[in-house]
């Protein structure tokens, strides 16, 4: 039996925030103007590039040059890579200089960030996963392996994957799904094919992603070593560590060590015979999976409840994502590109993200990721904006609808 | 207790809190007097522990016309040196009174409200040893534009003296630090709600029946007549410069632009009524426009319950105990960032007192959108639920024990 395959994976994504839109706005500005707060954007994007993707990707490439046996993955979303190359290309130019080193894997994702994969009409959803593909290849090629917006999963998804060409899809390792089994083996899909299903470790990516700088967790601190040594005495093929690349330096901040414990990670693992770094196309063509999971409800990695109810929980998020879905066939009509590209960036999860009321109850990370005062302020501004949209739409078709019968 | 004001005798947050809190405090098995200048009649009825103890009748009559005027403005020059008289004289009668009881009922802790009771507090506080609790329900600075020295003093007196001093929000808390008084004193208590008063179908109820037989015989039940196809927006407050009243008109008229089927109510009476008037003629407000004057808690319940959206739009507001009504009555809110109520309420939309497009934005939004509304009203009252009385008694209870000791009551 061969080592054990790590794959880590780290998310790469930043929203497109929006404008803070007045009503009384008078329309004069362009479209994506009105509706996005690029001074924000570029603000958040120019912080966070400061405080994580440049030391962050700049210690990957060494790792990557001093360990010949280290891999990595990234799944970048087209909204982020369209505010890296506007605000902070260096940032660009840092990760096609991590993709030159061979050993860094692209994953495929949708490039809007945004939630078609349970939209009605799923045409809406292949188009975006081509469109990333596209817009990733200015860094290079993807794998095989598809991840869906907040790994949100379902049968329905990975069979769209496994006909969109993948050979896996990721997703989170649920107890619930999973009952007694491990989410350290790779999985078939129920009437998905031959696609196979990678489960996050939950527990172990969640050690550093979520408790790395927890004071009050009972192994604080954790080391290189300590950690790598869980993951020699896990069983299993494929160990599948996957965070938000923002956990270096952004939601763990450089004076917590994160650095430090990963630049010694490779060194460590390497120490541990039965391990070895991978990424998900590899690892998927060398494992065979272990058995069958069924999931005909869709799942995701958000919140406690590790399903959709992040985005859709509660009747705004659910109005405003109708709305957003019944104007598809008006915007693809209208030819107009500019509404169309407005139209799939308001898709943008986090826009729902933030009109979700959990936060309400209990303090929780809605509101560390929301630039709104509340989830009211938010719905606000994002149904105004699509009115507005709306609008604008109907405009367009009246107008062009008077030019026909011309 | 040294209390002013108590129900039926309310002119603003002070009474609600020190009724709710002698009540709840009462519960809880503390025993208390509540001094208070006699009112004649007194409508509550007392409580197992809790004593209610009138003081002196006569000089009660400024006490009146400052209650009637709502608060100082023009006015104030005639009436304000029969205020602070009939203040002086209160609590020195007060004094001796409390003293006489304190003989027989052996004090353990004395708890004044406001610069009303400072004088007789602290006088009691040195004659009788007692520890002194002094809460601040607001300062002079936030009720009048321009502060009297003369009751500035008086309050600064009460920080210098008091052991311990409670006060409603943070943001009186940073003012009573600017005003001299060290932070260790401080406790911040926010006040509560009784929501069960305000609660929709409590209110609702012998007119729903109504509404409900009448549509039973075929007829349409009768609405008032304004209320019928307009949305309402609501002021409930004294109409005086802290609480923001020109600056709800103003967003009101930005309102009416894009949406001119909106009634604004608004309820309360102050020295700035009549300018409020002019403005909403001036403005071309008139028929959106209702002035409501003041009005009875009864009125006001029925008043929260019919509007689709209440503000305050409070340039300063120590707490804003009505907004936590307004929530209780499952009316969604609006509340400026400069009240205090706005550190403790998440169910609110927050906005700054001077943006007035902001404003306007805002409540457009809120009235436009049934779902919005739908998710405000649900979570408020939720919300609502957990504000009590019994937290604020019990935050209370912890304060005179940091004084007194456990075991003392």
């Amino acid at each position: 039996m061969g080592a054990m395959k790590i794959c880590m994976y780290f998310q790469v994504h930043q929203p497109l925030r929006l404008a803070n839109f007045s009503v009384f706005a008078n329309g004069s500005e362009p479209l994506l103007k009105t509706y996005f707060d690029e001074g924000l954007n570029r603000q958040i994007m120019e912080k966070v590039a400061e405080k994580c993707y440049l030391p962050a990707n700049r210690l990957m490439l060494e790792l990557l040059e001093k360990h010949p046996d280290f891999r990595v993955s990234y799944s970048i979303t087209g909204v982020f890579l369209e505010q890296c190359r506007q605000f902070t290309p260096d940032v660009f130019a840092s990760f096609q200089d991590l993709y030159r080193t061979g050993r860094v894997e692209l994953l495929s994702e949708t490039y809007y960030h945004s939630l078609s994969s349970l939209f009605q009409n799923k045409l809406e959803f292949v188009h975006q996963v081509e469109k990333h593909k596209d817009a990733i290849s200015q860094i290079g090629r993807t794998g095989r392996v598809f991840r869906n917006t907040e790994t949100i999963f379902s049968n329905e998804i990975a069979f769209m994957a496994g006909s969109l060409g993948y050979t896996g899809i990721l997703s989170e390792g649920l107890s619930s799904v999973l009952g007694w089994r491990s989410p350290n083996y790779l999985y078939n899909v129920a009437g998905a094919g031959g696609v196979k299903a990678f489960l996050r470790n939950y527990q172990l990516s969640d050690d550093v992603g979520y408790r790395f700088s927890s004071k009050s967790w009972n192994e604080y601190p954790l080391t290189a070593s300590k950690y790598s040594n869980w993951l020699a005495h896990t069983s299993g093929d494929v160990l599948n560590i996957f965070m938000d690349y923002e956990t270096f330096g952004e939601h763990h901040w450089k004076d917590t060590g994160i650095f430090e414990f990963l630049r010694h990670l490779p060194a460590e693992v390497s120490r541990h015979g039965n391990l070895e770094f991978s990424t998900p196309t590899l690892a998927a063509e060398a494992t065979s999976a272990k058995g069958e999971i069924d999931v005909p409800y869709p799942i995701s990695w958000a919140d406690a409840e590790r399903d959709t109810s992040a985005w859709l929980g509660n009747e705004m998020q659910r109005e405003c994502f109708s709305l957003l879905q019944s104007l598809e066939s008006q915007v693809k009509e209208s030819g107009d590109d500019e509404l169309l590209h407005a139209w799939r960036m308001l898709q943008n999860s986090d826009h729902l993200y933030y009109l979700s009321t959990k936060s309400l109850s209990d303090q929780d990370v809605h509101n560390y990721f929301s630039p709104y005062e509340s989830p009211f302020d938010a719905y606000m501004n994002f149904m105004n904006i699509l009115q507005d949209f709306k609008g604008r739409l109907e405009a367009k078709g009246a107008e062009s609808g008077r030019i026909g019968v011309e | 207790m040294l209390g002013w004001e108590f129900p039926p005798f309310i002119s603003g947050g002070l009474g609600v809190h020190c009724y709710e809190l002698s009540r709840k405090l009462a519960n809880l098995g503390l025993e208390i007097d509540f001094f208070m200048p006699a009112t004649g009649e007194c409508s509550v009825q007392e409580y197992p522990n809790l004593r209610i103890i009138q003081v002196c009748k006569t000089e009660l009559q400024p006490y009146y016309n400052y209650t009637k005027s709502q608060k100082p403005g023009a006015p104030r020059k005639v009436r304000f040196n029969r205020l602070t008289d009939a203040a002086y004289i209160y609590n020195r009668e007060l004094e001796e009174m409390v003293a006489r009881y304190h003989k027989e009922r052996k004090y353990s802790l004395l708890h004044g409200h406001d610069w009303l009771t400072v004088q007789g507090g602290i006088a009691l506080k040195h004659r009788l040893g007692l520890p002194l609790v002094q809460t601040f329900h607001s300062t002079e600075y936030d009720r009048t534009s321009n502060p009297f020295g003369y009751i500035v003093d008086i309050e600064k007196a009460g920080l210098y003296h008091a052991d311990r001093v409670i006060t409603v929000s943070n943001r009186t808390k940073h003012r009573l630090i600017a005003m001299g008084c060290p932070e260790y004193k401080i406790r911040v208590i926010y006040n509560g709600v009784d929501w069960e008063k305000f609660e929709k179908k409590c209110i609702a109820g012998p007119s729903a029946e109504k509404q409900g037989a009448a549509q039973q015989a075929g007829k349409k039940a009768k609405q008032p007549y304004f209320q019928r196809k307009r949305k309402i927006v609501l002021f409930l407050g004294r109409i005086t410069e802290q609480k923001g009243p020109v600056n709800f008109l103003l967003a009101a008229k930005r309102v009416v632009e894009k949406y001119p089927d909106v009634l604004f109510l608004v309820a309360g009476t102050g020295d700035l009524l009549p300018t409020m008037i002019n403005l909403s003629i001036s403005l071309g407000l008139a028929s959106n426009v209702m002035f409501l004057g003041r009005i009875s808690e009864e009125d006001s319940r029925r008043i929260y319950a019919i509007a689709d959206l209440y503000v305050m739009p409070s340039m300063s507001e120590p707490f804003g105990i009505t907004a936590l009504e307004a929530l209780s009555s499952a009316t969604p809110i609006m509340i400026s960032k400069t009240s205090g109520v706005s550190e403790v309420v998440r169910t609110a939309v927050k906005v700054d007192f001077w943006d007035i497009d902001g404003m306007a934005n805002k409540m457009i939004a809120i009235l436009k959108f049934d779902t919005l509304r739908k998710a405000m009203s649900a979570h408020g009252t939720t919300e609502a639920k957990r504000l009590t009385w019994d937290k604020t008694a019990q935050s209370t209870l912890m304060v005179y024990h940091e004084l007194v000791g456990y075991g003392n009551f």
